[in-house]
């Protein structure tokens, strides 16, 4: 058995073992004393006694098991001295409460007095341990000889110890209690429980210590209590903690001396026999009273403690304690830390690798060996300003942040979610590059989540505490935030619910909304929550309440379009970086908002059909009936009965509102069906102009592809109404574009179009509505449309340059090399049927061609040069060794090659590269390409035989 | 910083767009969805300048949608650690001010903030120092560096110091009117 541990423990033990009595027969004298003085610290010369002592238990149990003690004994040696079943054994006796040493003592005596006839080895009383003692014996029948005629002992109950038990009885958590100077402590019973404490003073004899507190005292009570009035004996309440303030006792004319203590040479004031000093408590208190283990002082105590007038130093100092405290593992590999304390004081590294109290750094000055022993009590985690960290513990813990500033062993924190700053310990942030905030999270509520609350008021859950939601309640008047527990919510409101702003119209989640009056006026961004008829707006630049704004939808305006762009539309810099096309979003003219609402969109050419409701042109899912789990969207709404057109069937159907379920994607109104139909064919491009505004990407056709992709442009109008009509469509309808352009439902819409377009270089369609319907109709304008765009880069107008096609217009930097197609733009190149339709000069020289000329038989010829106008000229002879003409590409045709033919691609990314066919598989041919040596599979189409030379 | 880069996006296109101009579509969605859009590596994507190439498409079972890989050149806005800039102030509080340079949000804190300048609260809140010669308020432009940036998926956000040498107010709209 550890024999340390027996020591460290000052408990009685007493040994009947014959060796051992032999050797010492000083050795009861001694413990005799010792009972005596037990509370005490041995003195110097007992020190000697008890290695004396220490010396021949070891050398008694050395000799039962031949092990060679030293003192430093490994882990596995320690191992090996545990007791085995061949050892003696402990039993558990019990005895009168309180009389355990005395019993131990009696039993102590009897073996001196009786010698051999005992055949116990050892007694063993613990001071925690009331009512029981503990006798080491072989047998259970030495024991009960042993106890026999004792008094205080009842030998009924003899109880074996388990072996794996029996080193608990005698080990004792090393309870040392290492008090120093300048440790923090906790006070444990009192008006000052729970309260931090800095240890003063040391006194170990009398097992006492002078702490610094801060005071709470009731002046008044003390006033009373001095003055001998009547003072209610029981307090309901605990004075709050604060600093001594001597002039307001005097006030109170309280007696305050100035005393001059005669240990420190310090001077105190005293008050009624309590000493303070700048405030602060000094009181002498037993260390039973005080907690040293795991104190953790929160940052708002030692800044208390901190407050009159101490300066940092105090603050290094006391870092010991918090060092004492640390985690295990408090330091990983890669830290950044600073030396603290000790030479190397102040020296930066990094940490290498962790031992159990010694981290080994490397250190980033220069010159320096590259690793670096140091205990970790002299460490401590270093930051820069800049660095991304999270907190690991305390008050803020799960916070992340950016450390704007370093004092000492503080750190100060810019919180990413809430932009407060948080103060907090070096040593309880780690860098990390995830941001949170926190917990965000309770049960099934998160952060920003809308909860009905029992009392059936709603809010957003604007903080989540350890136990509780910070709510913001939807109260537009003021800003109402209400602490929440978690069994005070209902539940989760999930719904997406519509409101209608200022101007009538329909507000949904997302949009941009701008508020008019009320608390927050002027404030703008998108609604978050609507929930009966209240919007929650966000607004990052509303700092309070996490940015949530509460308002009536009525005191608010809808800016922009509906459905804004995405992420970016809360930004101002969004509409910043956008403005090339998009229009401000803010400085909205009145006018124009009301055009901004999705139903109101487009509803004025086909006013007077359908009902504009908010779910047509929605994405929904079918809940319930024969078409239950099918998407599509809704095309129609007529009265309780919805038609939607399926996605997975070519057919629109009838079902009831109530058997369908918005959630797929949510009100998507219009913004899809007429997004390229109107928006890349027609001038009013969607993106440029301000009756659309916004395109959100969440609208792209990936979000109903399959829907999309059975679409046809022609039937897109067929089957939805609301689309509006490209130009060449407009042609194909019996309607006139002109009169369109200029009907009265679009023209309120033209006049800031216009405003707006005005700069745009060569935008020339722009200068009458009418004129650019007209134009809009003729291909070359349509495809221009993308050109009008107010880039800054555009060269061309877009009816200018006649050859030019667009792109290559747009794509100065194209490379030569891309094959251009005037007549059918980028198109045929990209496509994946290149060269199958076109007729334009695909033909490359060196191509082995037939040339079919009227009159004439077929004749094998070569190209040698393409012209510019489409035609080749083309040497007659398989070899081109014969005459050259000038052929027209309708008079040319491709020689197909065949197997192990030498070819040229004549299309796709690789044309004009030469190969070898190595295959045919169908209409595909397997082509070794020369260049690259790459095996390519390629449609015989854009293959060419390559003339021999 | 801005750079001017090369970057490759596949863009899916509707079926319903192929035809003459689908270049330009492609184009112009490839605009619509990538301007303003902010990435962790290389910053705000300011604008786009050029196609370099389009690549060939591949057309999308069952969907009809065909993906065009698509380089293009374009001007992105990349804030950096120690990098000076130029920013206006949309913001003061007690705890610093936020400052904008293009899409870029900046936050000073009050550490940041030379100690000599203090906050005053009220209508117009602001940093002053004593001697109310340098005024820090709602749109006044700041010179300062960028000592931290996180990056989100959407948003690039800096913490700032103005307390340096050559740092601080550059122009102030009280000191005109």
């Amino acid at each position: 058995m550890p024999q340390s541990i027996i020591l460290d423990s000052f408990h009685l033990l007493v040994s009947n073992d014959m060796h051992f009595i032999d050797t010492g027969a000083d050795i009861p004298d001694e413990d005799d004393r010792r009972i005596h003085r037990r509370p005490l610290l041995p003195r110097e010369d007992e020190q000697e006694d008890i290695e004396d002592l220490q010396r021949r238990i070891q050398q008694r149990y050395a000799k039962s098991h031949d092990v060679e003690y030293d003192e430093e004994a490994t882990d596995v040696e320690q191992q090996a001295l545990l007791p085995s079943v061949r050892d003696p054994k402990l039993w558990m006796v019990k005895c009168a409460i309180g009389r355990e040493r005395e019993v131990a003592v009696c039993l102590m005596q009897k073996c001196i007095d009786k010698g051999t006839e005992i055949q116990i080895r050892s007694v063993v009383a613990l001071d925690h341990l009331k009512n029981y003692i503990y006798i080491e014996a072989d047998k259970e029948a030495h024991v009960r000889e042993a106890v026999k005629g004792m008094r205080n002992i009842y030998p009924s109950k003899v109880m074996l110890v388990p072996i794996k038990e029996m080193t608990d009885v005698l080990s004792v958590e090393s309870k040392a209690i290492d008090v120093a100077r300048d440790t923090w402590v906790r006070m444990k019973i009192g008006t000052y429980k729970g309260d931090l404490a800095k240890v003063v003073d040391v006194d170990n004899v009398r097992q006492r210590v002078t702490v610094k507190l801060i005071p709470r005292i009731d002046l008044q009570a003390l006033a009373n209590k001095l003055e001998g009035r009547e003072v209610p004996k029981k307090k309901a309440f605990t004075p709050p903690a604060r600093f001594m303030n001597v002039d307001e006792a005097r006030e109170l004319h309280i007696r305050v001396e100035r005393r001059r203590d005669p240990a420190t040479g310090d001077y105190y004031e005293n008050i009624g026999g309590m000493m303070f000093k700048d405030g602060f408590l000094y009181k002498t208190v037993s260390m039973k009273s005080i907690s040293t283990l795991n104190v953790q002082p929160t940052f708002d105590e030692l800044e208390k403690f901190r407050q009159p007038g101490e300066t940092g130093d105090g603050d290094m100092s006391s870092l010991s304690t918090l060092f004492a405290n640390r985690k295990k593992g408090h330091f990983m590999k890669g830290d950044r830390v600073i030396v603290v304390k000790g030479d190397l004081k102040n020296l930066k590294g990094s940490v290498e690798k962790v031992e159990e109290d010694t981290v080994h750094i490397k250190p980033h000055e220069k010159g320096l060996p590259k690793t670096l022993a140091i205990s970790d009590r002299e460490l401590c985690k270093y930051f820069d300003p800049g660095n991304h960290v999270k907190v690991v513990s305390g008050a803020t813990e799960g916070a992340t942040g950016m450390v704007v500033s370093v004092e000492g062993h503080v750190v100060n924190i810019v919180s990413d979610t809430t932009k407060d700053l948080l103060r907090v310990f070096a040593d309880n942030v780690v860098e990390s590059s995830e941001v949170t905030s926190g917990i965000t999270r309770i049960g099934d509520y998160e952060l920003h989540d809308l909860v009905l609350m029992d009392d059936n008021s709603f809010g957003v859950i604007i903080r989540v505490e350890s136990e509780a939601f910070q709510v913001l309640k939807g109260v537009p008047e003021r800003p109402d935030v209400a602490l929440v527990r978690l069994r005070e919510i209902k539940y989760k409101i999930d719904k997406k619910l519509f409101a209608k702003d200022r101007y009538k119209n329909t507000l949904s989640v997302k949009d941009v909304v701008k508020i008019l009056d009320g608390p927050c006026r002027g404030k703008q961004g998108p609604v978050e929550h609507i929930y009966k008829g209240i919007l929650f707006i966000y607004d990052r630049h509303h700092l309070e309440h996490a940015g949530f704004i509460c308002a009536k939808s009525e005191s608010c305006m809808m800016v922009g379009g509906s459905r804004a762009n995405g992420d970016r539309n809360g930004n101002s810099f969004g509409s910043r970086f956008n403005h090339l096309r998009t229009p401000p979003r803010a400085p909205q003219s009145p006018m124009r908002t009301p055009r901004g609402g999705p139903p109101i969109n487009f509803g004025g050419r086909h006013r007077g059909g359908r009902g504009h409701d908010a779910l047509v042109g929605a994405v929904i899912k079918i809940r319930l009936g024969h078409y239950k789990g099918c998407k599509g969207r809704v095309v129609d709404v007529k009265g309780s009965s919805v038609r939607v057109e399926l996605e997975s069937q070519m057919k629109v159907v009838t079902v009831d509102r109530s058997h369908i379920s918005d959630k797929v994607n949510v009100s998507t109104p219009f913004r899809e069906p007429s997004r390229y139909g109107m928006g890349s064919e027609t001038p009013m491009h969607p993106s440029r102009t301000p009756l659309h505004p916004y395109m959100t990407p969440m609208r792209d056709p990936g979000a109903t592809p399959i829907h999309d992709g059975m679409r046809t442009p022609m039937r897109d109008r067929a089957w939805n109404p609301y689309t509006p009509m490209s130009p060449p469509r407009d042609n194909w309808e019996d309607a006139n574009p002109a009169s369109w352009g200029t009907s009265p439902q679009y023209q309120p819409g033209s006049p800031p179009r216009r405003t707006y377009e005005a700069p745009t270089p060569g935008s020339g369609w722009t200068n009458t509505p009418t004129g650019n319907y007209n134009e809009a109709g003729t291909p070359r304008n349509s495809s221009s449309a993308y050109a009008n765009a107010p880039s800054p880069y555009l060269p061309s107008t877009p009816g200018g340059q006649p050859p030019m096609t667009p792109s290559s217009a747009y794509l100065p930097g194209t490379p030569g090399g891309q094959p251009m197609t005037p007549g059918s733009g980028g198109l045929d190149m990209m496509s994946p049927v290149v060269g199958s339709d076109s007729e334009g000069p695909w033909f490359l020289p060196d191509v082995l061609v037939n040339v079919h000329r009227s009159g004439e038989d077929n004749t094998v010829g070569v190209i040698r040069e393409v012209l510019p106008d489409g035609s080749c000229r083309v040497a007659l002879g398989s070899n081109g060794n014969g005459e050259t003409v000038t052929a027209l590409p309708s008079e040319l045709e491709i020689v197909v090659p065949r197997k192990s033919d030498k070819i040229k691609i004549m299309g796709g990314a690789q044309r004009g590269a030469t190969g070898k066919l190595i295959g045919i598989d169908g209409t595909d041919g397997i082509v070794k390409v020369d260049d690259t040596l790459d095996v390519k599979i390629l449609d015989m189409v854009i293959l060419a035989k390559l003339a021999q030379t | 910083m801005f750079f001017h880069i090369v970057l490759e996006r596949n863009m899916q296109l509707h079926p319903r767009h192929f035809g003459r101009d689908l270049r330009d579509k492609l184009v112009t969605k490839l605009m619509k969805d990538v301007e303003g859009t902010c990435s962790g590596r290389h910053g705000f994507i300011v604008a786009i300048t050029g196609i370099e190439s389009v690549g060939k498409g591949l057309i999308r079972d069952g969907t009809g949608f065909v993906t065009f890989p698509v380089k293009y050149q374009c001007v992105v806005f990349r804030p950096f650690k120690g990098e000076i800039l130029e920013a206006v102030v949309t913001m003061v509080n007690k705890m610093g001010f936020f400052a904008e340079a293009g899409p870029v949000q900046i936050f000073v804190s009050n550490h940041l903030i030379p100690d000599d300048m203090e906050f005053q609260s009220g209508d117009m809140a602001n940093y002053t120092t004593s001697d109310g010669s340098v005024k820090i308020q709602k749109d006044s432009e700041v010179r300062l560096k960028i000592i931290g940036t996180r990056v989100d998926a959407t948003e690039i956000f800096c913490i700032g110091t103005i307390k340096d040498d050559f740092l601080g107010v550059i122009s102030d709209p009280g000191a005109a009117s």
